[in-house]
């Protein structure tokens, strides 16, 4: 993480991974048990379950500078708390398509199933995710951007 | 439409001085021509000042949330009231028989100024009481002259950088009233995200980022349970297109988890973010 913060002038893809604690968040650990490398740029955040994933939670992150948001729970049918992610599922296909609806690229906003044993799984969505941020750019929201007449007719 | 302002003034009394309810929701003229306000009261005598006319164009299916602690409350009902009614209902906020539902067909309300059919009524698909107790006149039928989700394919179908320029544009606009919260029968939270200062979801300033973070958020919150009544498009003073939002959630869980059209009837089944099915669409392996 401090390399990325210490090349100055150079932009980084800011990442922030929402993780659920019995799955993906024991991925990632296992990823650095067994030192693989994913890029720093991707900053892991514990939840409880992927079904706490709170849509504001995301929205937040974008507005305070990420440019990209990851949340990942367990496979379906294997969440801790037997249906956390499945109604995890429903709400984030909605709030997936209503952030694109409204301007998001889809890239910023992915959601993936990662167990406690598929740390390469983890490895490579990160980079995956960085890396397609990283053709994006910054993700400027809060541009003061008013135009007239943009009306849909 | 006179007729039945008379019927509802007499029915109104009648109910009142009986004490089989304790308010009665209506509307009243207002002070400019053309234009009616909503009337609550207890008075018998004042039901004389009830009216019924194309220009009712306030929904006050959210008002029994206030008024039925103390008791039942007749209201008037047309589709968008009585599928408000049926929101608070399944939402338990209300309690059936705190309520007391008198059915109006509606044939569309229109704009005090231009005389024309509201855009909330064009779109409308209900204007007969989905649930009454009693009914006063004929159901109107009135056809929704306005394709559901037209507005949404034509938006989904602009590019992307137009899109975000779209409601970013819109989003600017807002100047957090709120109003759009308070008249939705949705939005009967007891505290509100946006007024929870302590924990600060929302902050005071007004910029495009936490304009956006409160209009994508009460979306988000509103989502499966909203009844496309189309208030909250209305009483926005900044004329943010918020139904083009709102409908976009309603279209995707129709295409994902099949047909969706809530409050209805008081037995639906479970509405579709507070389900799910093992099966449902996966996108996300
Ligand atoms: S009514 Fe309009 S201006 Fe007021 S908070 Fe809602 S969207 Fe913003
Ligand atoms: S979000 Fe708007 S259209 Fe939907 S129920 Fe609330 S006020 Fe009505
Ligand atoms: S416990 Fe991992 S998704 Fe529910």
């Amino acid at each position: 993480m401090s390399m990325v913060e210490t090349t100055p002038g150079a932009w980084e893809p800011k990442i922030v991974a929402f993780c659920c604690h019995w799955c993906t968040y024991t991925g990632a650990d296992l990823a650095g048990l067994n030192r693989m490398n994913y890029p720093a740029n991707v900053r892991v955040l514990r939840i409880p379950c992927s079904g706490r994933m709170n849509p504001q939670y995301a929205l937040d992150a974008l507005n305070k500078g990420c440019d990209g948001v990851l949340v990942c729970g367990c496979h379906p049918g294997d969440c801790h708390y037997s249906t956390g992610n499945y109604f995890a599922r429903r709400r984030m296909l909605v709030f997936k398509r209503l952030l694109e609806y409204q301007g998001l690229e889809p890239e910023r906003f992915q959601v993936r199933w990662i167990s406690g044993a598929e740390a390469g799984k983890f490895r490579d969505t990160v980079t995956e995710v960085v890396e397609q941020v990283r053709a994006l750019g910054p993700l400027h929201l809060n541009h003061e951007l008013v135009l007239s007449g943009m009306e849909v007719e | 439409m006179s007729d039945i302002q008379e019927a509802m003034r007499s029915r109104a009394k009648e109910l009142l001085e009986s004490g089989e309810v304790n308010a009665v929701i209506g509307w009243e003229a207002g002070r400019f021509e053309n234009q009616t306000t909503p009337l609550i009261t207890s008075q018998a005598a004042k039901t004389q000042r009830l009216v019924f006319n194309e220009y009712c164009v306030n929904n006050l299916g959210k008002y029994p949330r206030d008024l039925t602690a103390k008791g039942k409350v007749a209201i008037f009902a047309r589709g968008c009231e009585s599928r408000a009614i049926i929101r608070l209902l399944s939402d338990e906020v209300i309690k059936r028989e705190n309520v007391y539902i008198i059915g109006i067909g509606c044939p569309g309300m229109r704009d005090r100024t231009t005389g024309e059919l509201l855009k909330k009524c064009a779109e409308c698909r209900h204007g007969d009481p989905v649930i009454y107790d009693e009914m006063l006149g004929e159901p109107q039928a009135k056809p929704a002259t306005q394709e559901r989700f037209a507005e949404i394919q034509k938006i989904e179908a602009l590019p992307r950088a137009e899109r975000e320029a779209y409601f970013t544009n819109a989003f600017s606009k807002c100047i957090r009233c709120y109003a759009c919260r308070n008249v939705c029968p949705c939005c009967t939270c007891r505290q509100c995200f946006v007024d929870q200062r302590r924990e600060g979801w929302l902050g005071k300033q007004n910029n495009i980022a936490e304009n956006r973070f409160y209009g994508l958020t009460r979306v988000m919150h509103v989502g499966d349970r909203c009844i496309e009544c189309g208030e909250c498009e209305r009483v926005c003073p900044m004329d943010l297109p918020l139904m083009s939002l709102n409908r976009k959630v309603i279209y995707d869980i129709n295409n994902l988890f099949g047909e969706y059209e809530t409050a209805l009837s008081l037995d639906e089944p479970p509405s579709a973010l507070t389900t799910y099915k093992v099966d449902d669409v996966e996108e996300f392996m």
